[in-house]
């Protein structure tokens, strides 16, 4: 495969990663938070994806926000269900019961839609352009415009919006906040809803390119860490550019490499990155 | 005399099984500057975080709170700050990492028409320093400008009433008597101030009313002037037990 093939499949795949990363960026930036059932909220919008497109008959962009939708109640009622935890700051019960989260959302899954793999058929799939002699659909520009937008939106609200502002005063001492007449509870609840929605969007746009499984989820966690952590915890930009560098970087060690190591070598470059620049590739303030 | 604008009844506040704080009834006036003295753990700070309802601990608080009339006792902080009762905490406490025109815009101007918050240009004439570092974050502050910001802060959210707790701590003797003269214009200006401070020999120069707390209670309360020659008053400036 040539090299401009590779590039372009490793900015499609970095961009994708990015987007699955994104509500991570928010939730470490501005609560602190972890959330481990994330890779079983991408599976649920995946799926939701699916079910409205195929045995719905829905329209591809109603399914998108069918599972948006989904995504974001999902990530509310995980938050009220934790609420307590959250105030508290309790983060290895909250890594618990997002663990737990998941494995349920899974069993939730696999009674609702089956073991049978499904794909998303989407009519941008279809659509397909040669650029210097690689291949792209139009679902793969999707990825990449939906992300870049994503970002850039994100960006303008975190450092120039009231909301940003907000989110960043609770980021950085949520009792402080309180004496700013902020509603700290509000804020994260609005904060997971945004979470749920933003990697069932991602969901609804990336899963096109693989089978959909009820097991599906735990390379998108780990891919998600490994961004959020190599951007530098909470930084918008950060996850965006380590995003989009580890989808070149698997594609072009997958491609002239070797795949199955792909993963281990993912990994032995992000301690490098740590060892060398503890604060991540941005080493920049939260939530920016 | 004024109403209060601000009131408080049968206010306790247990850390475990520890009563810190046991005040049968504090009362705030239009225009009234009351300075709350006492030495380290007399229960100071215990007493302005309880009247909002906000602890970085987890105390039992319990009792009421009225400001302007209206029982406040029940509502989560933020609800309390809304209505219009501020607290800047002990040592002028800002969000660091946004700039001193964020830390001035991001929080909400009051929604009702009967108070309003100050605007840029009234902080401003407040004080003029932070005119000048309106771009700096909140980290790069000293601790004087830090305490300014956090007062500034709190008058743009349109206070009813304004609770200080030891504004003067860390700051050098000159720049306490400017800080406290500024909050002596302020109160002129009608606005209710409770001012908590371990420096006695300056908050008496500007307060009307003293409040003495040892160990939770109060020990003593009156006109400064009646209380400046107090024996537990002078052993206070030395932070001596007067019990």
């Amino acid at each position: 495969m040539s090299l401009v093939q590779q590039l372009i499949n490793g900015l499609i795949l970095g961009h994708a990663y990015a987007l699955i990363a994104i509500g991570w960026t928010v939730l470490l930036g501005v609560a602190r938070l972890v959330n481990f059932g994330h890779g079983q909220m991408y599976m649920i919008g995946a799926f939701m994806a699916w079910w409205a497109t195929a045995p719905l008959g829905l329209p591809y962009p109603l399914a998108i926000l069918v599972a948006i939708g989904a995504g974001l109640l999902l990530g509310l009622v995980m938050q009220m269900v934790m609420l307590r935890l959250t105030l508290e700051q309790n983060l290895v019960s909250i890594m618990i019961v997002t663990l737990g989260f998941g494995h349920v959302l899974r069993g939730a899954a696999a009674l609702a839609f089956g073991g049978t793999p499904q794909i998303l058929e989407t009519p941008l799939s279809l659509v397909e352009f040669e650029i210097a002699g690689a291949w792209i659909t139009a679902q793969d520009l999707l990825i990449v415009g939906a992300a870049i937008l994503v970002f850039a939106l994100l960006r303008l609200v975190v450092e120039h919006g009231r909301l940003g502002r907000t989110a960043r005063m609770v980021a950085e001492d949520p009792k402080l906040a309180q004496l700013a007449g902020i509603n700290v509870k509000r804020v994260y609840l609005a904060v997971f809803a945004f979470e749920g929605a933003a990697v069932a969007l991602a969901a609804a746009l990336v899963a096109p390119r693989t089978p959909i499984l009820t097991s599906i989820g735990f390379e998108e966690v780990i891919v998600t860490f490994v961004v959020v952590v190599l951007g530098g915890i909470g930084s918008v930009m950060g996850s965006y550019v380590a995003g989009v560098g580890l989808g070149l970087f698997t594609a072009l060690f997958g491609g002239f490499v070797s795949p199955a190591y792909t993963t281990a070598a993912a990994f032995a470059v992000l301690i490098v990155v740590l060892v060398l620049r503890p604060g991540g590739l941005a080493s920049a303030r939260a939530v920016r | 005399m004024s109403e209060a604008v601000l009131e408080a009844d049968g206010l306790r506040v247990a850390y475990g099984g520890n009563l810190a704080l046991d005040l049968p009834h504090l009362a705030l006036r239009s225009g009234e500057l009351v300075g709350v003295v006492g030495a380290n753990g007399a229960g100071k700070s215990t007493l302005v975080n309880a009247l909002l309802g906000w602890s970085r601990g987890a105390p039992r608080v319990s009792g009421q709170v009225r400001l302007a009339g209206e029982e406040i006792g029940g509502l989560p902080t933020h609800e309390r700050v809304r209505r219009g009762l501020l607290l800047v905490p002990e040592g002028g406490a800002v969000f660091s990492r946004l700039t001193v025109e964020e830390n001035l815009t991001a929080a909400e101007a009051p929604a009702d028409a009967s108070r309003r918050g100050y605007s840029m240009e009234e902080v401003f004439d407040l004080f003029p320093r932070l005119r000048e570092r309106l771009h700096h974050t909140g980290s790069a502050l000293s601790g004087g400008e830090r305490q300014m910001l956090a007062i500034a802060r709190a008058l743009r959210l349109g206070p009813r009433a304004l609770l200080l707790d030891e504004p003067s701590i860390g700051l050098a003797p000159r720049l306490v008597l400017s800080v406290l003269q500024t909050v002596r214009r302020l109160v002129d200006s009608g606005l209710p101030v409770l001012l908590v401070e371990q420096n006695v020999r300056a908050a008496i120069e500007v307060v009307d009313r003293l409040v003495l707390l040892e160990r939770g209670r109060i020990l003593a309360e009156g006109p400064v002037a009646a209380m400046r020659d107090d024996p537990r008053i002078i052993a206070a400036y030395l932070g001596e037990s007067v019990a």
